[in-house]
């Protein structure tokens, strides 16, 4: 982010509100004021990849216009957001501020029951174990999740994942080992599986390295991650997927996953 | 109930999604708020679900809708 404009101030263009005053109050804030009172406020935030995302929040479509005028003068682009699709004023008023639409991604609904999701004979490929969350051993997981964000950057590319689970800065996403289920085959882990947080548990991450892909062994990793969470009394997971897997899509729909909304990326270039 | 600079803020619980990405939201005293989630909540991908604790912000010109600008940890 650009810190060279504390308290830049961004005066109306025209004369739809004139009385409205858009200031930077810092490195990440901006306000809408008008006659002392707050009717507005934006946003930056950059995330770990790199990339910087902002929101704004007004009860008026001229503020904020006015808000998004000022983020996309003040920031480098490209600038990212996100917006409910449901929520078609917002994707608009972003679209009126010069944002298209580069990704959609679909949140879904699991439920845990076995007698459900179908996957209660599911056994793990000959040879493969499921080493449960909280007993992976550090070093190989990190090792292990290295390979598979080396193989992602190098195939489909980490815009193509769902926003939760781009890198870290050091090149790694695990940063809770005891979150994380993993497949072992002859001494290696192949496969990880995330569950975060606790009461309402979201599937963050589910990867397998890429020669040991079409064995089964996701669906291995989701059978016995979604029956763990049925035995503690959890219905229902989430998990969010972008449109453009059609395997993981696949995969949740197979197993009675209902698809409860979708958000969408928009960028600005 | 808060006053902040951005308006009015109160606890509530959430009582129903609704199909436009709207929430309805019981306050403390009986009274039913829609709202939406904020730009911020919305960036850091915190699902909103039924029986959730929220922080709501009013609107200043509608008292019946606001903004949830966080959802309390259960």
């Amino acid at each position: 982010m650009n810190p060279a404009h504390p308290n830049s101030e961004h005066p109306a263009p025209g004369a739809d509100d004139p009385a409205v005053v858009v200031t930077r109050i810092s490195d990440t804030q901006w306000h809408a004021v008008d006659d002392d009172r707050v009717v507005g406020s934006g946003d930056a935030s950059r995330r770990p990849d790199g990339r910087l995302f902002v929101s704004v929040d007004a009860w008026h479509d001229a503020v904020f216009d006015r808000l998004a005028a000022a983020l996309s003068a003040d920031l480098p682009e490209p600038l990212h957001t996100v917006t409910d699709e449901a929520d078609q004023d917002t994707t608009a008023a972003w679209q009126r501020a010069g944002f298209t639409t580069v990704r959609r991604e679909r949140g879904y609904r699991i439920p845990t029951d076995p007698r459900a999701t179908g996957l209660g004979p599911v056994r793990p490929p000959a040879g493969v174990t499921i080493v449960p969350a909280g007993r992976a051993e550090e070093g190989p997981l990190r090792a292990l999740d290295r390979i598979i964000h080396a193989e992602v950057e190098a195939g489909i590319g980490w815009p193509a994942m769902p926003a939760q689970v781009l890198p870290r800065p050091a090149r790694t996403t695990v940063v809770d080992p005891a979150r994380y289920a993993v497949a072992r085959q002859d001494g290696d882990y192949v496969g990880l599986l995330r569950v975060a947080p606790a009461g309402r548990p979201r599937i963050g991450l589910l990867a397998v390295r890429a020669d040991h892909q079409r064995r089964g062994i996701a669906r291995a990793l989701l059978a016995h991650a979604l029956e763990s969470m049925h035995r503690d009394g959890t219905a229902w997971a989430w998990a969010d997927v972008a449109e453009s897997n059609p395997a993981a899509t696949a995969l949740l729909e197979g197993i009675g996953a209902r698809c409860a909304g979708a958000t969408l990326e928009l960028v600005r270039h | 109930m808060t006053k902040t600079a951005d308006g009015i803020e109160v606890e509530g619980t959430v009582t129903e999604c609704l199909r436009n990405a709207t929430f309805r939201v019981e306050l403390p005293n009986g009274h039913i708020v829609l709202a939406h989630i904020s730009g911020k909540v919305r960036k850091n991908h915190i699902k909103i679900l039924p029986h959730d604790r929220v922080l709501v912000e009013l609107s200043p010109y509608d008292l019946t809708r606001g903004r949830i600008r966080y959802r309390y940890r259960s």
